[in-house]
């Protein structure tokens, strides 16, 4: 009985991150990264589907960010992904990284509101999370000439001129609502999962 | 289990610190948003397998660079050839563009990954000054990459048993239940790990809140100097070169 009231008050005092949540943390920062390499770097060799990568990438990712959140359970987790995806995906991009970061925060704070009980608001923090993946876009949107003349040397003209026009007008608008249509399809499917498998084994 | 998935730098001619590993990582981010084809990225890549090879993975580095050296060779024949097939030209310059654009940031991912052991590597996020919240979460990253690798090769095993297969035209077949084959065993048994790591560093006392000693010596030798001002001068020059002569110019 002693030892069940002392486990009670050092979870009930543990607001900060301890060490375990920041492995846990790390750790499914990892699988989120490789997961999304896989994804961007399969479907990049077609135009198309390199400007549909925020949609694949939420539907795919959706799931470990979850788990993520859910696990830890406190301030920090969302954070810690985004920054961590933010130095991965958007390296020698200033300006994306730290829009990136803002995203992770934004989910943050969406949790927060749910005061780190409500299922709701763990679910609806992924989208605004997976507005990081249009982040390593941004050079596309703010020097799209600059862009462009690069893809012309890096891909070839063909690549590039399919690649302009799909990036025709307000392709940034485009990504955008991609991105949220992708997490609101990948929370569904991570609800899905979550209830059928992992809550069943106990794991968060 | 292979030992050198979670590195192992006893083969190394030369012990260079992780902070100089990070490095060069950081400088392969930056000068990939820069380079295109031509001498300074081979030049760059040179340089990148060259440490590879010091670090103990001679033959990795070596194939590599061999790798990268044909890709760019096919990419400039294509080039020069003109568009008698556009359509093949375009396939062949995207996939070899793939390879050029993102070989050194994968050669400088498998050089911290590979070759620096964990706690080498927390001695030297935490001689950085970093706080510990950082320092935790991008070591677990660099320590967790090959372990996903591992499960998912051993789950595709696993799945072959039963005569699952995951590859494109199932992906296109089944997107969901596909998803689900790989994300469930992938998250259940990487969680199974975490806890293992979890209860392991905690068993070591890495949740006190005092500074920690460690066995591991980190200092910054002359050989850590010198890799880092080549490295500084190789993606400063490619910068400048490509920010003054424009895209097009190189």
């Amino acid at each position: 009985m002693a030892r069940k009231e002392v486990t009670q008050t050092t979870q009930q005092s543990d607001k900060k991150l301890r060490t375990k949540d920041l492995i846990y943390a790390g750790a499914f920062g990892a699988v989120y990264i490789v997961l999304m390499l896989i994804v961007v770097l399969g479907t990049s060799a077609i135009p198309v589907l390199y400007i549909l990568a925020p949609f694949t990438v939420g539907v795919v990712c959706a799931t470990v960010y979850e788990l993520c959140v859910l696990k830890v359970h406190k301030f920090g987790a969302a954070l810690i992904l985004g920054v961590l995806f933010a130095l991965v995906a958007c390296s020698g991009n200033v300006l994306g990284m730290i829009l990136a970061i803002a995203c992770a925060l934004a989910a943050e704070f969406i949790i927060m509101a749910g005061h780190y009980k409500s299922r709701k608001m763990f679910l609806l923090s992924f989208l605004a999370f997976n507005l990081n993946m249009v982040c390593p876009y941004t050079m596309l949107y703010f020097h799209r000439d600059e862009f462009m003349a690069r893809s012309v040397s890096f891909y070839g003209q063909d690549y590039a001129d399919q690649l302009a026009k799909y990036a025709a007008g307000g392709l940034a608008f485009i990504q955008i609502g991609l991105a949220l249509a992708g997490a609101a399809v990948g929370v569904l499917i991570a609800s899905g999962l979550i209830s059928k498998h992992f809550e069943k084994a106990g794991i968060i | 289990m292979d030992i050198s998935l979670y590195g192992d730098d006893s083969k190394a001619l030369v012990h260079f610190d992780p902070r100089t590993k990070l490095f060069i990582f950081l400088a392969c981010g930056v000068t990939s948003m820069y380079t295109y084809s031509g001498l300074y990225i081979l030049l760059f890549t040179g340089a990148v397998c060259a440490v590879l090879a010091l670090s103990g993975k001679p033959w990795l580095a070596l194939k590599a660079f061999f790798a990268f050296s044909v890709a760019l060779y096919i990419k400039e024949a294509v080039d020069h050839t003109g568009s008698s097939a556009p359509a093949v030209v375009l396939i062949v310059s995207v996939l070899t563009t793939l390879i050029l654009y993102s070989l050194p940031t994968i050669l400088s991912i498998v050089l911290i990954v590979q070759t620096t052991r964990i706690s080498q590597f927390l001695s030297a996020l935490s001689a950085m000054h970093l706080p510990v919240n950082a320092v935790i979460p991008i070591a677990m990253l660099f320590r967790f990459i090959p372990t996903v690798q591992d499960e998912w090769n051993g789950i595709r095993k696993a799945m072959a048993f039963r005569g699952i297969s995951v590859n494109f035209s199932s992906v296109l077949r089944h997107p969901w239940r596909t998803i689900e084959y790989v994300l469930v065993p992938l998250l259940f048994s990487t969680i199974g790990v975490m806890e293992e790591l979890a209860a392991a560093a905690l068993a070591r006392g890495m949740d006190i809140d005092v500074k920690r000693s460690s066995y591991e010596e980190v200092r910054l030798h002359a050989a850590d100097y010198i890799v880092m001002s080549i490295f500084a001068a190789l993606a400063s020059a490619i910068v400048i070169l490509v920010s003054s002569k424009g895209a097009a110019g190189i």
